[in-house]
């Protein structure tokens, strides 16, 4: 885990300099051991900058955000670096955002935190209820230290790390100008077995299973809105004209919507689970962005976010892709 | 599935405009006798079909689609139908996950000249959703609560 007083000095040097703009990271958040971004203009700001396993935003969202704020009318538009914290999972957003050229790498200044997991807070709140509200969490070695009322509690890690972590192939960021600590070592990998469990079971179980998923979403939008990949600035889902997706909450128009969200996200999602993370109704999306991360690997032997070079997936093609399927 | 005998399901074809629209009109210039369960729409290539398409298509009461375009390498566009191939196959394993049957979304190459091999994907096509029966996972339909 980065030592704090080693960020915040990192911190203070980068947000001085001339040519960045603005730096984002974490903070402590309103209460116990949440955090919350940070958006730091100043090297007196950098002070209150933190990382901990509770630090579970996906910060690479932001960037793109930032493109997007309108100039008012007789301004030059800022065109200095926004630094930004990533782990491993977020520096990949970053990597396929300049995949898909979504801006330029030396607009951004990239500060990377090799990761070694973060705590998944349903999974706390389950083990130990309220205790977000109040405490503290810190990873020892391969165990989660929480601190609250005066008692510490030693939890292992497996318990309480978000699902997403347990099958990271990337901890240690994969672009960066400075690694802040250490790199570590793969330490999981995915088997898709829960995947390929799904893939095997009957049509009418598959639907009724992804139904009641459906039928619960109340279209808030949030996997959108949080996903580091949907920065498109005319989205789909908002047009009336053609108006793709009705805005009535009925089963039809939920599963038009996360066919089109997940279909949206192919040979595009870079597994940060952060649309999983803040879905309300507790919808499993990562189990749709999965089976496309599998299939496009098995199929076209790619990985997202993994090189800036490669061209994304469905804007190329292979002459001999396979095409058994095709009458 | 049984007792669907009688159930005459809805396809939409997606052509393209070069050669399979061309296959499918020979097929009608020369009389060929095929199902007429298919709604054509023609595109300017199946690299045109947006997959959004079929989800729409499906939500408005089909019970199949079809994407035809051109073999690989006569694309009129060059390329189209190798970026159509490439999305489909991803959209086809991903309806499938979901519970839709494979038989219902379909993709082929007709080309201009094969009016008979169009019958017979036409065909082919129709008997295999009327296999799995009309389709109402994806329809908009009236709510009751």
């Amino acid at each position: 885990m980065v030592d704090v007083n080693k960020l915040r000095e990192k911190a203070k040097e980068v947000v001085s300099r001339d040519d960045v703009r603005l730096l984002i990271g974490y903070r402590p958040g309103t209460y116990g051991f949440r955090a919350r971004p940070a958006f730091v203009q100043g090297p007196d700001e950098a002070d209150e900058l933190i990382f901990t396993p509770a630090c579970v935003n996906n910060l690479a969202t932001y960037i793109t955000l930032e493109e997007k704020l309108p100039v008012p009318r007789g301004q030059e538009p800022d065109l200095r670096k926004v630094a930004v914290m990533v782990k491993g999972c977020d520096s990949r957003a970053l990597v396929q955002q300049m995949e898909e050229k979504a801006y330029d790498r030396d607009r951004i200044l990239v500060l990377g935190i090799p990761c070694t997991g973060v705590v998944d807070m349903a999974k706390v709140e389950a083990k130990f209820p309220g205790v977000l509200q109040r405490g503290e969490i810190a990873l020892e070695g391969d165990r989660f230290v929480l601190s609250f009322n005066g008692s510490k509690e030693e939890v292992p890690r497996e318990e309480l790390v978000a699902d997403k972590c347990l099958r990271c192939r990337y901890p240690t960021p994969l672009v960066y100008d400075e690694l802040l600590d250490e790199a570590v070592e793969r330490f999981a990998d995915d088997d898709y077995s829960d995947i390929a469990e799904l893939e095997k079971r009957a049509a009418a179980e598959k639907w009724a299973y992804w139904e009641e998923k459906f039928s619960r979403c109340i279209r808030c939008y949030s996997c959108r809105n949080v996903c580091p990949m949907c920065y498109c600035e005319d989205c789909v889902l908002d047009r009336l004209q053609p108006q793709w997706m009705r805005r009535s909450v009925d089963i039809s128009e939920n599963t038009a919507y996360h066919v089109s969200r997940a279909y949206h996200l192919a040979g595009r999602c870079i597994q940060c689970g952060e649309c999983q993370r803040v879905c309300p109704v507790d919808i499993p999306l990562m189990e749709l962005n999965r089976k496309f991360y599998k299939d496009v690997e098995e199929l076209y032997d790619y990985e997202p976010g993994t090189s800036v070079e490669n061209p994304p997936l469905l804007s190329t093609f292979k002459v001999d892709d396979r095409e058994d399927f095709i009458l | 599935m049984a007792e669907k005998t009688d159930f005459e399901p809805n396809i939409v074809a997606f052509l393209c405009n070069w050669c399979s629209y061309a296959g499918a009109d020979l097929a009608g210039t020369s009389r060929i006798q095929y199902p007429s369960n298919v709604r054509v729409i023609r595109v300017m290539c199946s690299g045109r079909v947006n997959p959004l398409f079929v989800m729409n298509a499906l939500q408005q009461g089909a019970d199949g689609v079809l994407i035809s375009g051109c073999h690989p390498g006569d694309c009129h566009y060059m390329q189209g139908n190798y970026y159509a191939r490439r999305r489909f196959n991803l959209m086809r394993n991903f309806l499938e996950y979901l519970g839709v049957e494979p038989q219902r979304v379909r993709m082929s190459w007709v080309s201009a000249s094969e009016g008979a091999k169009w019958k017979e994907v036409i065909e082919e096509v129709v008997n295999g959703v009327k296999e799995v029966g009309p389709m109402d996972q994806f329809k908009r339909r009236q709510l009751n609560w």
